[in-house]
């Protein structure tokens, strides 16, 4: 838990991937990322990030706007929480990043577990473009999970803005 | 002195009477801003109270140039659940320095603590807001990058006392942005010149008596309060209405003032107490009551002045 608000740690993960774990803040310096990228296109896992502050959403929009010059294309991949709201509170944050999976709060009603549940956004779009939740099973009762927030607010990163960079 | 409660609903009227009049201030209702303004003609009011119907009455623009050309008193805006789209342009009137989003019994009571204060001229600390018997824990920030040691032992303790991780999550950016601004934005010099705005963010200060900067926070079951000080009180009214109403935080993340728009955006209930040239605190509430998709998808605040003495 301690780590939850450390310096930002990038590592390389399976197939090209980039795995970030720690803070994006005011010492991220994102842009270095950019000279990671393979065949035009970065690929960014970011379940250990639990952590953004505005000055690390500062150097996220620059990271968005210069793959956008370069025409990088950027996968985000296991986006946690944390990054979701801020992706769904400031657009420019968007880009023309895609997110392929992401997480979510479930809450069950049986047991009151609350857990964040990793979605699959490709293999749900069809359901998500509904602001349908997929259904997810407790962890601990296995009874079936309500997603535990407004579909309309927490998946309109999902939804394409006009007002998007680029 | 008196109170001024704008509605055109009489049953609103006399239920936000009943709740003010524990202030033991005159109550004066108007039906609407016609009747507002001429009542404002022969009354000081410390508080005005309007309902979010005022936006589009002909008079509105007329009504808030009169609440605003009396700049000691506060203007406060009911808002319904179903009228939350008008926040923005509340935001941009620049007019109203409290707004309160939540329905009955919520409502009552922050009606009531926000009459109380501006009443008693009693502004400052979290503990109005929480139930008797709270504990509030303190922390002095004495260096600049103790910062994010703080935020990550605050998240802990949110965890420790059993709540959730998106309580932690909204605990740690408003801290993180509270105190990063403290630390930064309050220092303030005889000119009004801001000599640390400018410092980068990861520079270790080693902070004094006048600049250091206190975090305390405490939960009473009902809400997770976190209160950020600082000793400048160079934090004024139209900066804080500015940074709230910032749109282009939501189109491009952009500009200054962005930290106060996010921890706005990150808790339920953002309290400024400002007493200029002295002190400035800042109360984030957080609502640990209410699950994310029972909870009102937008926030109050208010913004409270001392009144010289």
């Amino acid at each position: 838990m301690t780590d939850i608000r450390g310096r930002l740690h990038i590592e390389p993960g399976a197939n090209g991937t980039w795995m970030l774990s720690g803070s994006i803040d005011e010492t991220s310096q994102l842009g270095e990322l950019l000279s990671r990228a393979r065949n035009g296109r970065l690929v960014l896992d970011l379940d250990g990030v639990q952590f953004i502050n505005s000055l690390g959403v500062r150097d996220w929009i620059r990271l968005q706007t210069e793959a956008i010059k370069q025409q990088l294309a950027i996968d985000l991949i296991r986006v946690s929480e944390p990054i979701i709201h801020q992706l769904n509170m400031i657009i420019a944050t968007r880009g023309n990043s895609h997110v392929a999976s992401f997480y979510a709060p479930y809450a069950c009603d049986a047991c009151g577990c609350e857990e964040s549940l990793l979605i699959d956004a490709d293999a749900h779009a069809a359901s998500l473009a509904q602001l349908v939740p997929p259904a997810q099973t407790c962890p601990e009762c296995a009874a079936q999970m309500a997603f535990n927030d407004f579909p309309e607010r927490y998946f309109s990163f999902l939804v394409p803005d006009s007002s998007r960079l680029g | 002195m008196a109170i001024l409660i704008v509605h055109p609903d009489r049953k609103t009227q006399r239920t936000v009477q009943r709740i003010l009049g524990v202030t033991g201030y005159r109550i004066e209702v108007a039906d609407d801003l016609e009747q507002g303004i001429r009542l404002l003609q022969h009354i000081s009011p410390r508080l005005v109270v309007v309902d979010v119907s005022a936006l589009s009455s002909p008079s509105a623009a007329a009504f808030f140039a009169a609440v605003r050309a009396r700049r000691d008193e506060a203007c406060m805006m009911l808002l319904g659940a179903n009228t939350l789209d008008q926040i923005p342009h509340i935001l941009e009137l620049g007019a109203i320095t409290n707004l309160l989003v939540h329905p009955m019994p919520v409502l009552a009571e922050a009606l009531t603590i926000t009459a109380h204060k501006l009443v008693r001229n009693d502004l400052f600390g979290a503990e109005k807001y929480l139930l008797w018997g709270t504990q509030l824990h303190e922390v002095d920030v004495t260096r600049s990058m103790q910062r994010p040691k703080i935020v990550a032992d605050l998240a802990e303790a949110v965890r420790a006392r059993g709540q959730s991780a998106r309580v932690a999550s909204m605990a740690m950016l408003v801290a993180d942005e509270l105190i990063s601004n403290a630390v930064h934005n309050a220092p303030c010099d005889a000119d009004g010149n801001h000599y640390r705005s400018e410092v980068a963010r990861d520079t270790d200060l080693e902070l004094d008596a006048q600049h250091q900067v206190r975090l305390r926070w405490g939960c009473d079951a009902r809400y997770f309060a976190i209160e950020v000080n600082d000793h400048f009180g160079s934090l004024d009214r139209g900066t804080i209405l500015r940074a709230l109403a910032k749109q282009d935080v939501r189109e491009s993340g952009g500009g200054a003032g962005m930290g106060v728009a996010l921890s706005y955006r990150s808790c339920d209930h953002l309290v400024f107490n400002l007493a200029p040239g002295k002190r400035t605190e800042i109360v984030a509430l957080i609502d640990v009551r209410y699950s994310p998709s029972e909870r009102i998808p937008a926030s109050s605040f208010n913004v409270f002045v001392e009144r010289s003495t």
